[in-house]
């Protein structure tokens, strides 16, 4: 077993190469929604049980598919007010059950990434050949559900394995979101030497962790979103930041939540030094302007 | 290494729509615009959880929402809840009938055999008496034999139309738990309306092998129980989630032109405290204070939709 990820360098928050962003904005705010499917009834897996209760899961399951029925739409028509994109964390198999859905997406200009094929199916204990073809099979279906080309990837339940980013980079993934260790993007060493980023998520600012695990009402939801952003967006002055906020639509896309969503949205917004991004877009620039300076920084210790 | 087995790879539910036949997908803005008597932009529906949790219930294959939580013999947790159903649901009824609130009692079937007067309170109330099973020990759930579980809604369902009769026209199944089979059967006592599932604001026709029953919308993430209690949150978050879950559903209503439909999921021994009553009260004020609500009970908002379909 790993005693740690092994996938990056120390880089301590100071003197880093700056990061600027387009029009000298501060910070890269993208907005990441996870858009799920959880299996009425999935086969199990050793490391983890896809539903707490025995099958059928009513709760959990419905609870789930209040999303895609409900939520997905209040969620999307309120981005769509407030001039933010999505970059959708997708359980691919969605294009099929729900391709309205994806219809949806594509009308907005969201990117889509892939979040595997369905979230009640994890990689742990996948043979590498196994998650490749799994990596393949969801850039195929992206393709043909919208055109796009799956440059970004999020594990189904952040249920990566051992070898899971390199086996990203070595398919040609641009960037993974498996890791929450900074607060803007960094390289990934990967056994070949292929190029892999990672960009920041958020499990700080993610929905299901607030409502769900930290017991928030959505009142304190929208505070601590903001505040989040407001530090970003001050420290963003001297080398750009990145803010994700990853929401799922049957958490916010509820009646009591939605109105939270349009208060930060609204905040971030009323900000000019914004760069309202997608991931692909963070990505590419930080391969195109940052990645050689802070790869050259690392070999030279970090001084 | 070995991986996982081949069949983890297969995905033989992958299509269209639905992975079980209960319902086709369906989305909400392009549902089809219901009108409420009156004109009313929201249903208020306050569904009050008359819920009886044994001392001894089971704890496996998991515990129920506000089950046991301390070594048997817990009469802390006994009698905790038991306070809902001798003291905390007549204050709701206070509250909700001073205000022309209507409700509908999802009761513990056994609750008709325990606290027979309860009952007849109920019905005076002028609640709608719907079944939540047998009682918070008896979970409906993928483990159970069929044979039990038949029995325990044909005993649940003579007890509530032993008292009832034929006003008895819901189900909601404790802890929005089910088996597979838990609609047909449900189904097929000749129960209208189910309000396990949480995936819709607004009813839809759900099948089962004996006929189609009605889901209504009865959240669970918005309810007292599991806000004030399992999540330890202040009264006035549940409050304030209420009013703004009001708010959204209003705004969508006058959009769209659609009613909408508010659902109140509130628990006795919660809600119905004295601490939190008049906060109960103010907060049903706020929401006949936005005004084109229309109070009804489950089978009432039921049935103006069903009428209205097809």
């Amino acid at each position: 077993m790993l005693k740690t990820p092994g996938h990056y360098d120390f880089m301590p928050w100071r003197r880093r190469p700056r990061i600027t962003w387009p029009n000298g904005a501060r910070i890269a705010f993208w907005v990441a929604p996870n858009i799920e499917h959880y299996e009425y009834d999935p086969p199990p897996n050793a490391r983890r049980m896809p539903w707490p209760r025995p099958v059928p899961d009513v709760s959990g399951y419905s609870w789930r598919d209040y999303g895609n029925r409900a939520g997905f739409w209040r969620m999307a028509d309120v981005m769509a007010r407030h001039g933010v994109r999505g970059s959708v964390s997708l359980n691919v198999a969605v294009c099929d059950h729900y391709p309205e859905i994806v219809e949806r997406c594509c009308e907005l200009g969201w990117e889509l990434f892939s979040h595997g094929t369905y979230n009640t199916r994890y990689f742990y204990g996948m043979t590498e050949e196994q998650q490749r073809a799994v990596i393949r099979e969801n850039r195929e279906t992206i393709l043909r559900a919208s055109g796009q080309s799956m440059d970004g990837w999020l594990t189904p339940a952040i249920s990566n394995d051992e070898t899971t980013q390199h086996i990203l980079a070595e398919e040609g993934i641009l960037y993974t979101l498996d890791l929450l260790h900074d607060d803007q993007p960094t390289p990934i060493r990967t056994r070949g030497g292929q190029r892999l980023v990672s960009i920041p998520y958020s499990l700080e600012v993610n929905d299901v962790p607030l409502f769900v695990m930290r017991n928030t009402p959505p009142d304190r939801y929208a505070a601590i979103c903001k505040a989040q952003f407001d530090l970003l967006y001050e420290e963003g002055a001297e080398s750009g930041t990145v803010m994700c906020l990853p929401i799922h639509p049957y958490l916010i896309g509820q009646p009591h939540r939605i109105a939270a969503l349009g208060e930060v949205l609204r905040h971030v917004t009323g900000h000019d030094k914004v760069w309202l991004a997608t991931g692909r877009e963070i990505a590419r620039h930080y391969i195109d302007h940052h990645l050689a300076a802070h790869e050259a920084w690392i070999a030279e210790g970090t001084p | 290494m070995t991986g996982l087995p081949d069949d983890y790879f297969v995905y033989p539910k992958r299509g269209r729509g639905m992975d079980h036949d209960r319902y086709p997908y369906r989305i909400l803005p392009r549902t089809k615009a219901v009108q409420w008597p009156g004109g009313a932009r929201i249903a208020l529906w306050v569904a009050v959880h008359a819920g009886h949790f044994p001392m001894d219930m089971p704890l496996k294959p998991f515990t129920a929402p506000g089950g046991m939580e301390r070594p048997y013999p817990s009469f802390w947790d006994f009698t905790q809840r038991d306070y809902g159903n001798r003291i905390g649901i007549y204050r709701l009824m206070q509250a909700m009938g001073s205000r022309g609130v209507k409700g509908t009692a999802l009761i513990s079937a056994m609750l008709a055999r325990e606290y027979p007067v309860l009952m007849d309170d109920i019905a005076k109330a002028g609640w709608e008496p719907a079944c939540a099973g047998l009682d918070m020990a008896h979970l409906h759930h993928g483990g159970i034999a069929e044979a039990d579980e038949r029995a325990w809604i044909a005993l649940a369902t003579s007890l509530l139309r032993g008292r009832f009769g034929d006003a008895v026209q819901g189900w909601h199944s404790p802890a929005h738990s089910e088996s597979h089979r838990t609609p047909d059967i449900v189904a097929g006592a000749g129960y209208a309306w189910t309000s396990g599932w949480l995936n819709d604001d607004m009813p839809y026709a759900f099948a089962t092998e004996a006929g189609t029953l009605t889901a209504m919308p009865l959240p669970q993430d918005l309810a007292d129980q599991r806000m004030l209690h399992q999540q330890n949150m202040a009264t006035e978050d549940f409050v304030n989630a209420v009013l703004a879950a009001h708010a959204a559903l209003d705004a969508e209503a006058e959009a769209t032109g659609s009613g909408r439909i508010l659902t109140v999921s509130v628990t006795p021994w919660l809600m119905g405290q004295p601490h939190r009553i008049r906060a109960f009260g103010a907060m049903l004020d706020a929401i006949l204070a936005r005004g084109s609500v229309w109070s009804a009970t489950g089978s009432e908002i039921m049935q103006a939709w069903r009428a209205q379909q097809g």
